[in-house]
């Protein structure tokens, strides 16, 4: 059986909302939420309501990035601080806590945004090819819902796709 | 390795902010001026010059403040209608105070300011990359700066063999200061070594102070209980670390300037004496 | 129409409208632009002859001498880092607290944060004396075992100026993700191989959409208190000397406050010229300039209370060297500026409370350019009158700016002006998504209200959405 791949644009967020609630509450035997892709626009975080949760892993990868900023900027500096003694300062001590602390705030912000930046282009799943059925209308004002299925299940979808107002379906064969 | 060095050497270098920081030092070179005697001549200023290869700015670039003098002869009229209009002025001979808790020291970017085992604040001419943030923190207002280069104008051929071969030319860009004649003090330290001794009083002197006509400056080792400079500290009751000093006799005259800023500084200077009318 | 209850934004404008207009934007420049451009190359080209004479021949021809050892390029150093502040206000603030008439304009003025980092950047450079030697800042492993002096809040700057113009480039071009996508699907030639690799294979999927949220906030989150301890860190160059006038606690805050002000100020003089030049009256609204000016005015008003503070804890002191300079100040030589500042800071910043002066676009302007006005010369006053009138008598000196600093600093002004000349060109100034957001929430919330009224008797329908009303997306 060929598998099909298949887009439903609509005009209206909450046509395209009630359509996947209705696909959620399996009108469509065999197919789940979770083969779902939703394009939209704007953002949407309501659409979790119907689309299942999908867990973001990003701020998991922020506190590691700020706590190795944290205990990377201080040891760094310590030992510049200690390998360099033969400056003495001041009336200053060899490894000065304020002023530390200072460079020790300024590198866990630092390595806490970079590592976040890097997190979020590898796990938002970018730098993919665009899908062949990607439509511009997209980036519009169209919001876009996306299917992988089996041939049978095609023609149910495309009724319930028009029975909620769909401006347009793309369909494509996927080739393995 | 780090945490060795660190932990060999912390509480020798902790201690000594907190004690005035001259415990452990070998030496620690300090000076005593007498502003009775001194009557404002600029020996010390010009001896200064030849000694440390200090540039002639010419007189425009010292109006506008861009002069080179690391010992400054600062003269205050702080007495009011005399019978001569040359009276009433007093000279306070200013250079490098050599602080034992320097503010310039921890606001140099690079570490090209720092303190030396033998209590003086050294200023590495190689690493200064000329922020001039020292500058800016020194409450002496004792540190100048290389605004221009001066190599080529300043020492034209022939004058160019006066320069002291034992230091450098410094070149723009570049801070620099008294260092209490640091050239003279290696020397005398490296012939004491050499001889096996200790470096006394009468192995050397700064060259303002050896060219001061009434002997009004003394230099030498605080920590050498012998020398007179050590004398002259005790007799005045001035001791280095504190920030305000706690006087026997109150009116004994002998102060460091500035003293309540406490950067500790190494010149004692006694206050001129001026007849009451 | 009432302007009490007059909108920030229209929310049925079509948002195929949105893009058209911020793309029209950045079509093909007419002659204004390139005169414009022109101009600013004139400005960046007298600065570079000016710092040319100044690296071959000396620091001495800037007018600084023992003690004058800072002066113009500090004091322009800070003016710059400082007008970057309110872009992360604004983005990074607001959007935190969901102040959502931020989204028409937050764009630009993140992209002054960005472009003021890298013109400030280039005055801690130019001001040393031998600055071929600069990377010695950074802390580098070196043959020689050197580090640079980590207690000195010179090194603490190119610590925190670095994070953060790394930090809010980063966030102006995450938050740029998805507009550059509905660049790259409407551009053509070269333009569109830019966007495509710019916009990193944006498709608005929704695992993208949750993730960038995610990471959005996260990223503001970050920039808030950085953005708070860059100037603070800035501030304790002067602060943790200790010079009086410059050793007073109240600097960092005194800073930051100066910082919200001068870039509150800023945003009020681009948001006059680019709605004046893109026509974007719908976006850049009446009442959205309404709102940044009360914004500048609460800002103008702590940065008078933290000015009040310095001067009351100096009268209440005893610190003779203090006292002394607050009345130099204030009678001294550099009275004129001192006044002038007070009048720009605290006097002017009255405007801003008066209705029709808010809503009247050239008198915003010539407002805010004298707000900023008043600003450089607040930092004038940081830095000179301390380094006149420190505490050793006999090096007490004015001295003012020379015509090589002036080149450089009026050359400064060129090169931001550049920089976002070249930006609003090549990247949309106004943020195309989140103006839908915008628009698409408050649409919600004007028929959620009418629905409301219409149902309130329904009390038995259980089912939310399904009885509302269509709303048309398009």
């Amino acid at each position: 059986m060929k598998r099909y791949s298949i887009m439903a644009l609509f005009g209206d967020f909450d046509e395209a909302f009630e359509a996947i609630a209705e696909i959620r509450h399996a009108a469509i035997p065999g197919i789940t939420t979770d083969d779902i892709t939703l394009k939209s626009p704007i953002e949407h975080p309501e659409i979790e309501e119907v689309l299942g949760e999908r867990p973001v892993h990003i701020q998991k990868f922020t506190l590691g990035g700020a706590l190795f900023g944290l205990i990377f900027g201080f040891f760094f500096l310590a030992s510049a601080q200690a390998t360099f003694l033969v400056q003495p300062q001041g009336g200053k001590p060899v490894i000065p806590l304020p002023s530390n602390f200072v460079l020790v705030y300024e590198m866990l912000i630092f390595f806490g945004v970079w590592i976040t930046f890097f997190s979020f282009l590898f796990l938002s799943g970018l730098f993919r090819k665009p899908h062949p059925l990607y439509s511009e209308k997209v980036s519009l004002d169209q919001i876009g819902v996306l299917l992988e299925v089996d041939e049978d299940k095609m023609q149910p979808l495309k009724e319930l796709f028009n029975k909620h107002k769909a401006v347009e379906i793309r369909e494509g064969v996927i080739h393995q | 390795m780090s945490l060795e060095n660190v932990l060999n050497n912390w509480s020798k270098y902790r201690r000594g902010a907190e004690e005035g920081g001259h415990h452990d030092y070998e030496h620690k070179w300090a000076m005593m001026i007498n502003l009775d005697l001194c009557i404002g001549c600029n020996a010390c200023s010009t001896a200064c010059y030849a000694e440390n290869n200090l540039a002639v700015v010419g007189k425009d670039r010292f109006e506008k403040g861009q002069a080179m003098h690391w010992l400054r002869i600062e003269r205050y009229w702080d007495q009011a209608e005399q019978e001569f209009p040359e009276q009433g002025a007093s000279f306070l001979p200013m250079m490098c105070q050599q602080c034992n808790s320097a503010t310039c020291e921890p606001v140099c970017p690079v570490a090209a300011t720092y303190h030396t085992p033998d209590g003086l604040n050294a200023q590495v001419y190689n690493r200064c990359i000329g922020s001039r943030y020292c500058s800016n923190n020194c409450p002496f207002r004792v540190r100048y700066f290389n605004f221009y280069s001066y190599y080529e104008s300043s020492w034209p051929e022939p004058l160019n063999m006066q320069l002291n071969p034992d230091l450098t030319v410094r070149d723009k860009g570049v801070m620099e200061k008294c260092t209490f004649c640091v050239q003279r003090i290696r020397v005398a330290k490296d012939k004491a070594k050499m001889e096996n001794r200790k470096v006394g009083d009468e192995d050397f002197k700064p060259a303002c102070v050896q060219s001061c006509p009434t002997s009004a400056m003394v230099f030498g080792d605080y920590l050498d209980e012998g020398s007179q400079v050590r004398k002259l500290w005790d007799k005045y009751q001035v001791k280095m670390g504190p920030a305000k000093q706690d006087k026997q006799e109150p009116d004994m005259r002998g102060y460091r300037v500035f003293e309540g800023l406490n950067t500790d500084p190494s010149v004692l200077y006694l206050e001129r004496v001026r007849e009451k009318v | 129409m009432s302007i009490v209850n007059e909108k920030d934004i229209n929310e049925q404008i079509a948002w195929a409208k949105i893009n058209a207009d911020v793309l029209r934007s950045m079509a093909n420049p007419r002659r204004a632009y390139w005169i414009s451009v022109a101009m600013c190359l004139a400005m960046i080209a007298c600065a570079v002859t000016a710092e040319v004479y100044q690296y071959t021949e000396g620091m001495g021809y800037a007018n600084l001498n023992n003690p004058h050892m800072w002066d113009m390029y500090i004091a322009t150093f800070v003016f710059w880092i400082g007008m970057s502040h309110s872009g992360t206000l604004l983005s990074a603030i607001l959007h935190i607290i969901h102040a959502d008439w931020r989204k028409p304009i937050y764009r630009f003025a993140e992209a002054m944060t960005t472009f003021s980092l890298m013109t400030a950047g280039f005055f801690p450079i130019i001001h040393l004396g031998r600055m071929w030697n600069m990377y010695w800042v950074l802390p580098y492993v070196s043959d020689r075992g050197h580090w640079p002096n980590f207690r000195s809040p010179l090194v603490w700057d190119a610590f925190a100026i670095s994070t953060y113009l790394s930090a809010s480039m980063l966030f102006l071009f995450v938050g740029m993700i998805p507009d550059l996508a509905i660049c790259r699907d409407n551009a053509k030639g070269w333009q569109k191989k830019l966007y495509s690799v710019l916009s990193l294979g944006w498709t608005g999927t929704d695992r993208q959409w949750r993730n960038f949220r995610k990471t959005y906030m996260l990223m503001a989150c970050f920039l808030i208190p950085l953005a708070v301890s860059v100037h603070s860190i800035v501030s304790s160059d002067f602060a943790m000397s200790i010079m009086p006038g410059w050793h007073v606690t109240t600097f960092p805050p005194y800073f930051v406050a100066g910082a919200l002000y001068s870039g509150c100020a800023a945003i009020i003089t681009l948001f006059v010229l680019l709605r004046y030049y893109f026509r974007f009256e719908e976006y850049m609204t009446k009442a959205i300039m309404e709102k940044t000016c009360k914004l500048t005015f609460a800002i103008a008003m702590v940065w008078t209370y933290l000015n009040l503070v310095e001067f009351a804890s100096v009268w209440y002191g005893h610190d003779i060297y203090s006292k002394e300079l607050l009345i130099a100040k204030a009678v001294g030589p550099y009275a004129w500026v001192f006044w002038s500042m007070i009048f720009c800071g605290s006097v002017l910043p009255f405007t801003l409370a008066f209705q029709s002066l808010r809503r009247n676009m050239p008198v915003m302007f010539v407002v805010s350019l004298f707000l900023n006005v008043g600003m450089f010369f607040e930092r004038w006053m940081i830095v000179a009158p301390t380094l006149s009138m420190s505490h050793n008598p006999h090096q007490w000196d004015i001295m003012w700016g020379s015509i090589i600093e002036w080149a450089i600093v009026f050359g400064s002004f060129g090169w931001f002006g550049l920089l976002f000349l070249v930006f609003v060109k090549v990247f949309p100034s106004v943020s195309m998504y989140e103006v839908k957001e915008m628009v698409y929430h408050r649409r919600r919330h004007v028929v959620n209200d009418e629905a409301a009224e219409k149902f309130h008797r329904r009390a038995s329908d259980s089912k939310t959405g399904t009885d509302e009303p269509g709303l048309e997306g398009a």
